[in-house]
């Protein structure tokens, strides 16, 4: 018996597929692009493809996202901060604060020994301090990323990027270059920018150690750094910082499959 | 419809208002035609049982504002402000005023007439003083400062109600010349006497939400049967109202009715509705069961719940204790305490902070009540953000997620029993 | 004693540090501190206990925000973020108390969060009198600053007679009017002293003893007196907005840069809000309330009786201005509001103006300079 978790977000669909011992069987990742019912189908499949299981097998499938109500297949829906909980906690059982950065919101969630969230913030209003803020300042700079991250780590000198406006800031950066400044001062500037601001987001809920860094973003070791920076706290960064919430969401459909519950999608000519 | 003795139509509150509130804006239509003084009031703090007492038509821009908002006209009229130079980063309820006054006050529920008197009870607000300043520059029209202390202390003091009262007698003077009416303090009393009476049913009204289930949505139907007590106060026909709606609802507890088919979560709810997207806000709440047992937006026109009344044997220093103890203008630390109690004396299983953008005087340090109530308190909280009239903040994706995550948690953590 | 402030670097360098080294060298020596939200409190009071007044205008540019949106909403004017930030940071441990008005609700929230967030401290409102015509807000007014005096004893250890008062009255009188008088010297002949320079003097005021700047203010007034500058072409503007939250001394520079003499503005009002001599004869406060009921400067947070349109108007003829810079703080709720009357009885009037949004953290000032130029240009243009 295998059960899984789709996680249809604005940019990413990511899926995982577990077994009944909590492991992890496939995972999968593509864009959504325009169809979000298309892509939670695609990315369920291709993690059971990747499980080399079959949809059969499937005791429960639980939706996550701002597409989860699209998922047609799934047994029910629970929202990212719940599966975000659950998954970071899972990957390391000391969590008690979770910091989420992701393509265009930034979450912080304190959660019990147990898992379950007791707070959380969100800045969903404003892409200032989310990876859409450091896309924009990647492109102006005619990089990627991958590379941001490493750059900024080779910075000497601090250097403050004061605009919070994604709109602005790729101003700010230009007028910086022609200042003369280098590259990496400047990636830095814009990582401790964003880490600023989600400091800020992260003490409306506590900085409860252990914090454990999770979405995209948390991919970028200069991201890393400069949270830990304005934390003060280390933070926890696991490679499946992108499956967080899918994995999350495959974790609560066990602990349904375990309470009793059973798939309520007819499996035969289900989705196409 | 057969209507026994015990049962009452369910939607006899609802009709009732509608037939209040078309005679009024019926008569609004006419008034300056007629030759009737219209004054311009707000709803916190109002003096309307005074301006009554002469003869004035009130006319209330604030409810002009929410009305355009819920019949989704508040936009253009927003916009069309805006093109005449007022900010995008400025409050809605003004910007929505004076669409329409560029609209040669055309609403949708008819012609509002012009001001032959702006009465200005700051209270709560600041910004009353601008919107007032701004609309006696394009009417031309007499602006009345009654300047309402704002409560420092822990309540109102002797000062602050002499200050008040000394400015109520420079108001009358003002209306004896407007209206050439002489001031009688024998029909200010009687009409002291209806306010006082309305008050008392619409408390019994609110204190019903204290059952379980609640009969009554202390937020999303209280903002729609608190109509009359703002804008009708004063008057026969609203004493006779709140004693219809009082029996519908305690009808209601008789047959287990309530305002969702199984109540999940009691929680209170601070800060005005966003009237643009009212229904679907509702919804993202009734989803989860949840009932909101106790509210502030519906005190903004006076805390009655709290003892307040209009006093026929006391009328001026009733009237500025009245105009003083408008929700937002008490201070925070009272505004949070109040809170506290709400939570317990409803027995309220969270407390829901909706943010508007617009109001600052609500808004600004709602972040701190936050802080306060889940840290030191240890009361969920759940904060959400958009705005009281302009229909552009209206998130619905960001704010399912956030409600949604909020109950979902609730939830989990009832299974489990767990503690924070 | 740290010596005079001299230069306008060193006029800049004490304004802009938000580490108060005046208000820690008072501290050190034994002094108490009262620090006042804007636009106008009556620090006479705080003098009058022995205390330092220091008047708060935010940080400018000098710190991040990053915990004060715990407490209030983003979408407000960055001075109240600012200043909240200072409190929340630190920055203010040397304060003992606290004083904030009636100018607007964000003003008067704020108060309350501090009430919260800064349990050890003094923290007072005070509503000053909006209804300035009626009858009764002068006894209103004498009431509520007896409210705020008894406040003052008690942090200060002291009591305060009417003897303290009328010295304390007679301090503060002074020093306003050498800063009228400076006014006066800026409105006539503008090119002895840049308006940039002369807000950092008035500014200067609110961060150390009354007494020293008061020397500070008579030599600086001897020196401009004395500079030989001669005018140039520039056109005479007044700038109106800026009331609370304060515009960079970058940005003014830039407005002058453009070809601007600014002949007057509402930069720091607070500091000279008084207009009419007040003359301390008799109960100190009654006086002082008087003088703040019938003699109050004009501003977007106080209310007038005569509409402020007509002392718009009235202030451009007699300053003989070819045009007003409305300089608003970004969210200012009142600058905004007063802005849309104002610009249409100037547009009737055939006075030009232009509006140009500011934050005090800003830090490119092209747009705003260009802006301003074309300005310059345009009413050059008119007047050829």
């Amino acid at each position: 018996m295998i059960t899984a978790g789709v996680d249809v977000g604005s940019t990413t669909s990511k899926a995982v597929v577990l077994d009944g011992d909590r492991q992890i069987l496939g995972t999968s990742l593509l864009p959504t692009g325009a169809n979000v019912v298309r892509a939670a189908e695609r990315a369920f499949r291709e993690a059971l493809a990747a499980a080399k299981r079959d949809e059969e097998e499937a005791g429960y499938v639980i939706g996550t996202g701002y597409g989860r109500y699209k998922i047609s297949f799934g047994d029910d829906q629970v929202t990212e901060i719940g599966c975000h909980a659950r998954g970071a906690h899972f990957l390391f059982p000391d969590t008690r604060t979770i910091v989420d950065i992701g393509g265009q919101d930034t979450k912080a969630i304190r959660i019990n020994d147990r898992g379950e969230v007791l707070d959380f913030c969100m800045n969903d209003k404003c892409a200032a301090g989310t990876g859409r803020f450091l896309d924009a300042c990647a492109n102006v700079l005619g990089m990627t990323l991958e590379e941001i991250g490493p750059a900024s780590l080779r910075s000497e000198k601090s250097l403050r990027i004061t605009n919070v406006c994604t709109v602005f800031v790729e101003s700010e950066i230009i007028s910086q270059l022609a200042r003369g400044e280098k590259v990496e001062d400047i990636l830095r500037g814009v990582h401790q920018a964003i880490a600023g601001r989600t400091a800020g987001l992260v003490r409306r809920v506590g900085t409860n150690p252990a914090v454990t860094f999770t979405g995209g973003v948390s991919r970028n070791g200069g991201m890393v750094k400069s949270l830990e920076e304005k934390l003060a706290v280390p933070v926890n960064v696991s490679p499946l910082s992108q499956w967080m919430g899918a994995l999350g969401a495959a974790l609560i459909a066990l602990e349904r499959v375990e309470g009793g519950a059973v798939r309520r999608v007819p499996v035969a000519g289900g989705a196409a | 419809m057969a209507v026994t003795a015990q049962a009452v139509p369910t939607d006899l509150g609802k009709t009732l208002q509608r037939d209040m509130l078309a005679t009024y804006y019926g008569a609004l239509e006419t008034a300056n035609e007629d030759g009737v003084p219209v004054a311009y009031l707000f709803i916190p703090g109002n003096i309307v049982e005074l301006t009554r007492t002469f003869g004035f038509l009130p006319v209330y821009p604030e409810i002009n504002a929410l009305q355009c908002g819920i019949k989704k006209v508040a936009g253009e009229n927003i916009v069309r402000a805006e093109d005449l130079g007022y900010s995008s980063d400025v409050c809605g309820y003004v910007k929505n005023d004076i669409g329409l006054m560029l609209k040669d006050r055309q609403s949708p529920f008819g012609r509002i007439p012009k001001p032959d008197l702006l009465v200005c009870n700051y209270s709560g607000c600041n910004t009353f003083i601008k919107w007032f300043e701004g609309l006696a520059h394009f009417y031309g029209a007499e602006m009345f400062l009654l300047d309402i202390p704002y409560i420092r202390g822990r309540g109102a003091t002797e000062s602050d109600v002499a200050y008040v009262v000394a400015q109520l007698e420079e108001l009358i003077d003002v209306c004896e010349r407007r209206t050439g009416v002489t001031f009688s303090e024998a029909k200010l009393r009687e009409t002291l006497e209806y306010s006082r009476q309305a008050e008392d049913l619409w408390v019994e009204i609110l204190n019903l939400a204290r059952e379980r289930p609640s009969p009554f949505d202390s937020y999303f139907e209280a903002v729609f049967y608190m109509a009359p007590i703002n804008i009708l106060r004063g008057t026969p026909e609203t004493v006779e109202y709140y004693r219809q709606v009082l029996r519908e609802m305690k009808s209601r507890v008789g047959e287990g009715h309530g305002p969702v088919p199984e109540e999940k979560f009691r929680v209170v709810i601070e800060g005005p509705p966003p009237w643009p997207h009212f229904r679907a806000f509702w919804e993202l709440f009734k989803r989860w069961g949840v009932v909101a047992v106790a509210s502030t937006y519906s005190k903004v026109g006076g805390l009655y719940d709290q003892g307040l009344r209009h006093d026929p044997s006391r009328p001026l220093e009733s009237i500025a204790e009245y105009a003083m103890n408008s929700y937002t203008n008490w201070n925070l630390p009272m505004r949070a305490d109040l809170l506290r109690r709400y939570v317990e004396t409803y027995d309220a299983d969270a407390l829901v902070i909706h943010s508007v953008k617009s109001c600052r005087s609500f808004s600004v340090g709602q972040a701190d009540f936050r802080e306060e109530f889940v840290n030191e308190l240890g009361i969920p909280t759940l904060m959400v953000e958009s705005d009281l009239a302009d229909p552009r903040y209206f998130q619905e994706a960001q704010l399912r997620n956030r409600i949604d995550a909020f109950f979902e948690s609730l939830q989990q953590r009832r299974l489990t029993g767990a503690v924070a | 004693m740290t010596a005079l402030p001299g230069t306008v670097e060193e006029l800049r360098s004490l304004v802009e540090d938000v580490t108060f080294p005046r208000v820690r060298e008072w501290k050190e020596s034994g002094g108490k501190v009262v620090g006042s939200f804007p636009v106008y409190a009556p620090m006479e009071l705080v003098h009058a206990a022995g205390m330092l007044p220091v008047h708060l205008f935010g940080a400018g540019g000098g710190v991040e925000i990053e915990g004060a949106d715990s407490r209030i909403q983003s979408f407000v004017c960055s001075i109240a973020r600012s200043t909240l930030e200072l409190g929340l940071r630190g920055n203010l441990q040397p304060f003992d108390g606290f004083v904030f008005t009636n100018i607007c609700d964000v003003a008067r929230n704020l108060s309350g969060v501090w009430t919260r967030n800064f349990r050890d401290r003094m923290v007072e409102y005070l509503h000053l009198p909006q209804n300035v015509g009626s009858g009764a807000a002068v006894d209103f007014m004498v009431r509520e600053l007896r409210r705020l005096l008894a406040s003052l004893e008690q942090v200060s250890g002291r009591t305060v007679s009417e003897d303290d008062l009328r010295r304390s009255v007679a301090v503060f009188e002074e020093n306003r009017r050498l800063a009228r008088e400076l006014s006066r010297i800026r409105a006539e002949s503008p090119w002895l002293i840049p308006a940039h320079e002369a807000y950092l003097l008035l500014r200067a005021g609110g961060l150390m003893p009354k007494e020293e700047h008061t020397t500070l203010l008579r030599k600086a007034l001897a020196d401009v007196a004395s500079r030989p500058s001669r005018p140039m072409d520039r056109v005479r503007i007044l700038l109106v907005g800026s009331f609370c939250e304060q515009p960079p001394i970058a940005l003014l520079r830039a407005v002058e840069d453009a070809g601007c003499y600014v002949v007057d503005d509402d930069l720091a009002l607070g500091l000279r809000f008084i207009e009419r001599p007040v003359v301390a004869d008799g109960d100190p406060l009654r006086s002082l309330a008087a003088a703040f009921v019938g003699g109050a400067a004009n501003s977007s947070v106080c209310h007038t009786v005569r509409p402020k349109t007509e002392w718009l108007l009235e202030r451009a003829k007699a300053l003989r201005v070819d045009g007003v810079l409305f300089c608003t703080a970004k969210f200012c709720e009142p600058a905004l509001y007063d802005y849309v009357p104002y610009k249409e009885v100037l547009d009737r009037a055939g006075v030009p103006s232009l509006h140009v949004e500011f934050e005090e953290k800003m830090n490119a000032f092209d747009q705003a300079k260009t802006q301003v130029e074309t300005f310059v240009e345009s009413v050059l243009f008119e007047e050829a």
